[in-house]
């Protein structure tokens, strides 16, 4: 009975507070700062090249297979422009078999590649699904014409960003917190390196087994 | 006083019943966006937007769809009463909008007994409910029309004798004078109780929610109307929504003092009379729609508990109070206090009944037989 009353008082309240709809084509909401949409590469602007090497972690990783990067010599590096020896030659990514996991962008050693926080990073309508095979030009465009704006680049997990909520009082200095041997939290498997990847599973039984002596 | 549209008076209703037949079909267009939109509002989203500006011809464009719709007829089907049950549906609403006072002037036919002529023939469109469900040979759509006919003829009862309460008091079954008898106050003033029963045997008599297990989309997919589509499913949208009309309209002439209550009757505007029509009748409407948004589902037992233990004793309690003060000329502020009385103890005897916490049953020996659904 008195439930009664209240699911009619809240009905009221909620007709007088204001819609959270919006007309989605013609009015968008902010997307959030982590919201990840399909990945794509950015663009190194001081050196005018992708930071793209081509070296393949992402499409070795890659769950779906949907990458499949090419690496060359670059001539940068042979006229003393650029430090990186190796470019991205040729980088398709198949946005219609991508599943959005983000494990590119956590392998990914050079930070070369995010996952699009734009509204252009969903609105994918093709006429053709072919055509949401992306390749090398398509995917730095965003970034390279400014369209892509804040992408979120910090890689994901407590472990590989170095961030100590214990340190965070004393000192800024991200030097001295980044080699502290390990932070007391947990670190995310799947946010650590590779190669900490590797060696977490066996630490991980190691502290199993302790506990079961004790 | 009536507008004399033709000397012959078959003739003059001929045209005004006609009139009121095309009109309808509009009203309805525009009552679908408008529930939209209300039930939109009430759940925080915007409802229609596309269509015109604020989405308002949004009914035409779903009008235009279902005309040109298929009309699928499935083959097991009993054709004859699968074709016809739409219009049973429609029709006795139009019979009894033939009754109907809007105002003073607007109106079909003045009939003496039109409030009795009214709750007679809208008792019909279950007979629509019932050819749907057994002529579409669907098992959905015969719980749906079984379900619809229980509930139908339950509510139909306290809604009557809610009905013959406000005629005790205006000592007549005609409309007109049962509005002419409010002028000073209107019946909702003299009989809450019978005005409580009233809403609430009019949200069950339209399927509305929380009485809506006979069209129930997650229980009986859309109940008897599961297998129309198009033009003919447009008729039972048509039916539902005119009978809302019709319903609100009743409820603002018998309770809420239709044109007349709280101005003059002397004098009144044609255009002011319509108007005042036009407040109480939406009135009604947004009620309906409202707990629609806000109401979850009865169990088809709390349904016929409330009718059957609830409603209808409380509905003949007014029916002896009404008849109390009538014989032995008590004040009117009598009726007022006894009803009133009335209206707190029912309450009071649901929430009790809704508080009252359910006895565990015994385990049972073996599996239990079941009988027949129906």
């Amino acid at each position: 009975m008195l439930g009664i009353v209240k699911s009619i008082g809240t009905t009221v309240r909620a007709a007088f507070r204001r819609p959270v709809t919006v007309q989605y084509p013609t009015e968008k909401k902010v997307l959030p700062h982590r919201s990840r949409g399909f990945p794509v590469l950015l663009w190194d602007f001081e050196k005018d090249e992708p930071f793209c090497t081509g070296c393949q972690v992402c499409a070795r990783y890659c769950p779906v297979d949907c990458i499949t990067v090419t690496m060359t010599d670059n001539p940068k590096h042979a006229q003393g422009r650029s430090k990186r020896k190796k470019i991205v030659d040729a980088f398709y990514l198949d946005y219609a078999r991508c599943m959005r996991c983000d494990i590119c962008v956590e392998v990914c050693n050079f930070d070369a590649i995010v996952m699009n926080n734009t509204w252009e990073g969903v609105e994918l309508s093709r006429y053709d699904r072919t055509d949401l095979v992306m390749d090398k030009e398509e995917l730095l465009r965003q970034h390279r014409t400014g369209k892509l704006g804040d992408p979120f680049r910090e890689p994901m997990g407590v472990a590989h960003s170095g961030w100590n909520p214990h340190k965070e009082d004393e000192g800024d200095d991200a030097a001295e917190v980044a080699a502290q041997p390990q932070p007391p939290q947990p670190a995310k498997p799947t946010a650590a390196p590779p190669e900490a990847n590797a060696e977490d599973p066996g630490a991980a039984s190691e502290k199993s087994a302790e506990g079961g002596e004790g | 006083m009536l507008l004399a549209i033709s000397s012959n008076p078959w003739l003059d209703a001929l045209v005004r019943l006609g009139i009121v037949a095309l009109l309808l079909p509009v009203g309805v267009i525009w009552l679908t966006w408008l529930e939209r939109k209300v039930i939109g509002r009430l759940q925080q989203r915007l409802g229609p937007m596309r269509v015109g500006p604020y989405g308002l011809l949004q009914g035409i464009a779903d009008t235009i769809k279902l005309i040109t719709k298929e009309d699928v007829r499935p083959v097991t089907a009993d054709r004859w009463v699968f074709e016809l049950a739409p219009f049973v549906i429609v029709v006795p609403v139009i019979m009894a909008l033939a009754a109907l006072p809007f105002t003073a002037e607007i109106l079909v036919r003045n009939m003496a007994l039109g409030l009795f002529y009214i709750v007679a023939v809208t008792g019909l469109s279950i007979v629509g409910m019932v050819m749907a469900g057994w002529g579409s040979d669907n098992k959905y759509a015969l719980l749906g029309a079984v379900r619809a006919g229980a509930q139908l003829i339950s509510y139909e009862v306290p809604l009557i004798l809610t009905a013959v309460a406000v005629a005790m008091l205006a000592q007549s079954m005609n409309l007109q004078a049962i509005v002419g008898a409010q002028h000073d106050t209107p019946f909702i003033a003299y009989q809450p109780l019978g005005f409580i029963v009233f809403s609430i045997a009019t949200l069950a008599e339209l399927y509305r929610q929380p009485f809506d297990i006979p069209v129930a989309e997650s229980e009986v997919v859309g109940g008897a109307t599961v297998e129309y589509s198009g033009i003919r499913w447009s008729m039972f949208q048509l039916g539902e929504f005119a009978s809302l009309v019709l319903f609100s309209v009743l409820g603002s002439l018998i309770f809420l003092g239709g044109w007349t209550w709280p101005l003059d009757p002397d004098g009144l505007d044609g255009s002011i009379q319509a108007l005042l029509m036009v407040v109480k009748v939406a009135m009604f409407i947004i009620f309906f729609m409202w707990m629609r948004g806000s109401l979850p589902r009865l169990r088809i037992d709390q349904l016929m508990a409330l009718c059957w233990q609830v409603l209808l004793p409380f509905t003949l309690l007014q029916i002896m109070i009404n008849g109390l003060v009538l014989a032995y000329d008590w004040p009117d502020w009598t009726l007022t206090a006894l009803s009133g009385a009335g209206a707190a103890a029912m309450i009071f005897v649901v929430y009790q009944a809704a508080r009252r916490e359910g006895v565990p049953l015994a385990p049972s020996a073996g599996p239990q037989r079941v009988g027949s659904v129906l």
